[in-house]
């Protein structure tokens, strides 16, 4: 009974957390005007593509009657065809996104989180099927399935840098990674390549505070990872920043690279600009791979 | 550097050699880097195996660390002790005896002189001498004792308020020539010569060696106030010529309320080489019959106080005869010898018995006043029970009058025998009689009675048993001449003669002045004689310390008169105030012709000024510094760091806190007040200050928001009371103004704002409560109370509601107004004249301003009212047409919201069919 009720209790603070991740994603996604999206064919759908004589072979239930009526000619409505993928995100849920260098900005994992959210409010709109990359949330359509995947996200992990999940590839589905990418390339490549194996095809997006993208410290300086388990101290950080950069630099190459070997597509977004420009981009990117 | 070094002296010097660390901890600070700070970064994977080029880190810049060893040098100089202007060592050594003068002249610095003494026991101290002190004007055997004793024993020494006397130097003599051993000597002197102090420096002098130690102000006394022609002259004196100085010297007093408080203060100038400073204050007597003491500003001495007393204060005395209507015949008028001897120091008070009552003088004098009426006496009877003195003389009407013959009359001393007697005249036997000397017991006893003054009629006092006691003059036969009786706190004092020469030369002698004088009818205190004083005893009331304080003189003796004005004072006749009867007498250090010198000591005595150079531990002022330097560094260490934000937050919350109070600079009250009145529409009463009335009006007015709220898209919040002479009217849309009887007048700002609520289209809806009974007359107290509230009003005219005005049809169709009385009429602004019905249309012409105010008596409130629970208040009428009734005020309630709230609106709607006419074609 008691157990009962603590776990109502937490489910319910767990759920109010939820509403407004929620709303700001369907905020977000209202934002972006679905486009078309049909095959620009007849077949199974729901929107009026064509009304065609009836042929031999079509049943007696295909017929229009509304149409029919009209004539003697009796009529058969089809419908476009559409046809639904399966998109499977994965949102680094690792601690080195909860990190933002100011308090105004949101931190990387939040902004991770609207982005996945919205798209995949965007792409149940759209008919498309949702999900995990691995095994905890197969891609599904619906409503309820927007919620489940704003459950799966409202935990963090503990380790500092996740690696991108790769199991459980749908082949030739589509896929969403929102990261940082700081954590050890090996990963990212292994799970791109899996993904290129498998014919899955999508998006990398690279999320990263503007002071990554800058350095602006100097002095003597102790840097940890968020989650403690990294450091580096420097007696003056000012010195530090070239280095830095070049490497980020080399590592958005990288990452650029193994997009281009796997045909994926690179975006860079920072918590600093507006995440309607970052869905946009996100979704035309998508579109694009989906047609 | 010498003169420096002389200046500055370390308690613990050898603290300074840590002085030598300091390049040391340059080069540690130098070579510590900085803390390193902490920060969260992802993106540390990235620098994973980045080596720094340079080994060493940032340094430290070198104003921080100038600024950190300054603060260091600052902890170690602090804690070393610098003293700044260190004591010499006192020379000589051996027992050192302080001698003071401690007289009022040293009163204002005695402060000064104790911390000189203090400086001097500290010196001793370490030096290890015993010390005693010697007070001249009190001396007691000397003890010595160590210094520290004595410091503590200093708190307690004060002046006293006179100079050491002839006795006291004598006593101070011998008991210096009681102590075996030699000594030193600091004589610590008030600056003041006083005979006989060469004797005693003799004395000090040949047991060792003298220092005198002295003030360098002269000193400041005051001599007593004259009263002369009119005007006070305050004379203050200094002990030495020197440059032009001024200075205040004030009067204070009891004010009307009986607190003390400067009352006039006038410059007195000292003018160059002289020691003398005069000037005059011409103050109403009034005034002067206030003052208690004057007193040079900024001095705080015995000497620097003189103490008034009746010779400033010019008595009040009322003369009433019994015959005013001799004219022309003033010297005939019984009242003219007194007036005579009064006018020079008493103010009279003119009007008859009743009128001069209230005005309380100091006495009355009845003379020749038989008959009272029975008003008078009452009123005389209780004035003179309250402290007053009533002087009765007798004469023709008295003697021949029933006055005291029965039995004693409350106003005279004694029972009269009828008729009285005269002697001495042509008709009668022996001769006038003269004046028996005064018994001790009398007030008049030490007077000198002059053989010429003679009487020849009296009136008689009947023997009664306590006659002889009531005696206080006689004649030389026995018979009373003056009797005297207490009565309450007051005394009645009868001259058994008249108060002219008709009946004896009394009033012409110099005695009747002296008799006068003695029953403090007259105040002749200006010129004090020993013949005046002798044998009286004065009792002190207040006495005077050395720094001019007066205080309770306890239970000193009493002190003959003639000592009083002729002695020197001294520890048995101490200044102060002195009180004899009635009369009171101040006693002051100095006499009006006593001149102060300063002291002149020979030169083989070594002199020095008072200054103290007083030690000055400046440890603390270094260790602030070092902590300055501190903070200053953790600021400028955080901003090296790049962490000055948290300092920059410190400082703008600092700021913020500097700023808030300007930016509030109305009152939150009555902002709050504003937001709450305007953030919803709020209907509001005038508060009544009836407590039962405005709960009322506040209930009202709350059934009425409802009843807006349910019916109409009007949604008030809670209704508002009103104070008119404090709370801001412009928010309200109407005002309920029930009217009580007792309700106070708003002042004229009120009237003010509401004439400018009215004017700017507010309404107010006077409810006379009363069933308009007296249809606005004054003929009820409600109605009067409307008339005289209303009258500032800036009301224009009125009319009761006609048929077509717009309140009958605002939201409802009403005929009539009811609140819980029905039926009488209400009166609103009148319609223009010129309005008139046009043909066809229901209405008149009336587009004009919401009526300014709606007058009426249904006591609408009581039938909005509801309580918390939206159950109606008070009972309306009876049954259905009770509840019809109530329905019907709602109504009316709704209309007039209606009405403030749109304006003319539904009288414009006459012109719809007009306008749709037009818009047709």
């Amino acid at each position: 009974m008691n157990a009962a009720l603590t776990l109502r209790e937490r489910s319910e603070a767990e759920a109010s957390r939820l509403p407004p991740l929620l709303a700001r994603a369907e905020h977000l996604a209202g934002t972006v005007l679905l486009g078309d999206h049909g095959r620009r064919r007849s077949g199974l759908g729901d929107d009026f593509w064509q009304y065609r004589p009836a042929q031999i072979g079509d049943s007696r239930r295909m017929i229009d009657h509304r149409r029919s009526a009209r004539g003697d000619q009796q009529f058969v409505r089809e419908r476009e065809w559409q046809i639904a993928q399966s998109v499977m995100l994965w949102v680094d849920q690792g601690a080195s996104m909860r990190f933002a260098s100011n308090k105004n900005l949101p931190t990387k994992g939040d902004r991770a989180r609207l982005l996945g959210l919205a798209i995949s409010i965007l792409l149940v709109r759209g008919g498309e099927r949702v999900g995990l990359t691995g095994t905890t949330l197969p891609p599904r359509r619906g409503n309820a399935q927007i919620i489940r995947l704003a459950q799966a996200w409202s935990g963090d992990v503990q380790d500092d840098y996740a690696s991108p999940e790769h199991r459980a590839m749908i082949p030739r589905a589509r896929a969403v990674f929102i990261s940082d990418f700081l954590g050890p390339m090996s990963e990212v490549e292994l799970a791109l390549t899996k993904a290129a194996d498998r014919g899955v095809r999508g998006v990398l997006m690279h999320v990263l505070d503007p002071s990554e993208e800058s350095f602006p410290y100097h002095g003597r300086t102790v840097f940890e990872s968020v989650g403690r388990t990294l450091r580096h101290e420097t007696l003056k950080a000012g010195a530090l920043r070239g280095r830095y950069l070049e490497r980020l630099a080399e590592r958005k190459e990288a990452l650029q690279q193994l997009c281009r070997a796997t045909n994926w597509q690179y975006g860079l977004h920072h918590t600093e600009d507006s995440a309607q420009a970052a869905l946009l981009w996100l979704y035309r990117a998508l579109d694009g791979s989906l047609r | 550097m010498t003169a420096f070094l002389s200046v500055i002296s370390f308690t613990s010097p050898w603290v300074l050699l840590s002085l030598l660390a300091l390049p040391i901890l340059w080069l540690i600070l130098r070579a510590v880097p900085p803390a390193p700070i902490r920060r969260l970064f992802p993106a540390v994977t990235l620098l994973l195996g980045q080596k720094d080029k340079e080994s060493v880190s940032d340094r430290t810049p070198w104003w921080l660390l100038l600024l950190r060893m300054l603060a260091v040098a600052a902890i170690i100089i602090g804690l070393a002790g610098p003293v700044l202007n260190p004591s010499r060592i006192q020379a000589g050594s051996g027992p050192l005896l302080l001698v003071l003068d401690a007289s009022w002249a040293g009163a204002t610095g005695w402060p000064a002189t104790l911390e000189q003494i203090d400086a001097q026991l500290v010196e001793a101290g370490r030096a290890g001498r015993p010390v005693s002190i010697l007070r001249l004007t009190e001396p007691e055997t000397p003890v010595f004792q160590a210094a520290e004793a004595w410091r503590g024993r200093l708190p307690g020494m004060v002046p006293v308020p006179w100079q050491p006397s002839e006795t006291q130097i004598t006593q101070a003599i011998d008991v210096l020539d009681q102590i075996e051993e030699d000594f030193d000597t600091f004589w610590f002197s008030d600056k003041l010569a006083y005979p006989n102090s060469a004797r005693i420096l003799d004395t000090l002098q040949s047991r060792g060696d003298v220092t005198v130690y002295q003030p360098a102000a002269p000193v400041l006394a005051m001599v007593p106030a004259v009263y002369q022609d009119g005007v006070i002259q305050l004379t203050a004196r200094r002990s030495e010529p020197g440059p032009a100085t001024a200075v205040t010297l004030v009067a204070q007093g009891r004010d009307p309320a009986g607190v003390m408080r400067i009352l006039h203060s006038a410059d007195a100038v000292f003018e160059e080489n002289e020691t003398t400073a005069q000037v005059e204050l011409a103050l109403p007597s009034e005034l002067r019959g206030r003052i208690t003491r004057f007193e040079i500003q900024g001095q705080r001495s015995a000497g620097a106080v003189t103490l008034t007393d009746d010779s400033l204060r010019r008595r009040e005395v009322a003369l009433i005869a019994g015959t005013l209507n001799r004219e022309g015949l003033e010297l005939l008028s019984p009242l003219h010898y007194l007036t005579q001897v009064l006018s020079p120091t008493a103010d009279f008070v003119d009007g008859g018995l009743l009128e001069v009552l209230p005005a309380n003088p100091d006495a009355i004098v009845l003379a020749d006043v038989a008959k009272l009426s029975p008003g008078e006496q009452t009123a005389l009877v209780e004035w003179v029970e309250q402290g007053g003195l009533l002087l009765r003389f007798a004469g023709p009407r008295m003697a021949a009058s029933d006055l005291g013959r029965d039995s004693e009359d409350v106003l005279l001393p004694v029972r009269l025998r009828s008729g009285g007697r005269s002697v001495g005249g042509a008709m009668s036997w022996g001769e006038a009689k003269g004046l028996a000397p005064f018994p001790e017991n009398s007030p008049f006893y030490g007077l000198q009675v002059p053989g010429d003054v003679t009487v020849t009629t009296q009136v008689m006092a009947q023997p009664d048993p306590n006659l002889a006691d009531r005696v206080i003059a006689s004649l030389s036969d026995g018979t009373p001449l003056v009797t005297r009786k207490a009565l309450g706190l007051g005394q009645v004092v009868l001259f058994h003669v008249t108060a002219d020469a008709e009946w004896s030369s009394l009033p012409l002698s110099g005695l009747f002045v002296e008799m006068l004088d003695r029953l403090a009818v007259a105040s002749a205190a200006k010129s004090r004689q020993d013949s005046q004083l002798r044998g009286t005893t004065w009792e002190p009331l207040q006495v005077m310390d050395g720094f001019g304080a007066l205080s309770d003189a306890g239970n000193l003796a009493g002190v003959d008169g003639v000592k009083l004005i002729s002695g020197t004072t001294g520890p048995d006749l101490q200044p102060g105030l002195y009180e004899s009867g009635k009369q009171k007498l101040a006693l002051n250090v100095l006499s009006e012709e006593a001149v102060i010198s300063p002291a002149i000591w020979p030169s083989d005595v070594p002199i020095k000024g008072q200054e103290v150079n007083s030690e000055t531990p400046v440890g603390g002022i270094l260790l602030s510094l070092a902590l300055l330097l501190l903070t200053i560094d953790v600021i400028a260490s955080l901003a090296l760091s790049g962490r000055l934000g948290l300092a920059k937050a410190a400082a703008v919350a600092l700021g913020a806190m500097l700023l808030v109070p300007e930016a509030q600079a109305q009152t939150p009250e009555d902002t709050e007040f504003a937001l709450n009145a305007t953030h919803e529409l709020v209907l509001a009463h005038v508060l009544t200050g009836n407590a039962q009335v405005d709960d009322v009006a506040g209930a009202g007015l709350r059934g009425l928001s409802q009843t807006l709220f349910y019916r109409t898209s009007v949604e008030p919040a809670e209704p508002f009371g009103v104070d008119l002479e404090r709370d801001e009217l412009a928010f309200f849309p109407l005002l309920y103004w029930p009217i009580t009887p007792d309700q106070p007048q708003p002042s004229a700002e009120a009237y003010v704002k509401l004439n400018a609520y009215l004017r700017s289209g507010g309404m107010i809806l006077f409810d006379t409560r009363d069933a308009n009974i007296a249809r606005f007359g004054a003929s009820s107290p409600n109605g009067r109370k409307l008339q005289q509230l209303a009258a500032p009003l800036n009301i224009p005219a009125l009319e009761p509601v006609p048929g077509d005005h717009v309140l009958t049809r605002a939201f409802y169709l009403l005929q009539d107004f009811p609140g819980r009385y029905a039926g009488t009429e209400i009166w609103v602004e009148a319609a223009p004249v010129d309005a008139e019905q046009i043909e066809g249309m229901p209405f008149r012409n009336l587009n004009d301003n919401v009526t300014p105010v709606v007058i009426g008596g249904n006591d609408w409130a009581g039938a909005w009212a509801i309580d918390r629970n939206g159950q109606a208040l008070l009972p309306v009428g009876r049954g259905y047409a009770g509840e019809r009734q109530r329905e019907l005020a709602n109504r009316f309630g709704v209309n007039l919201v209606m009405h403030v709230l749109t304006g003319n609106y539904k009288s414009d709607q006459v012109h719809v069919p007009a306008l749709l006419d037009r818009l047709g074609q």
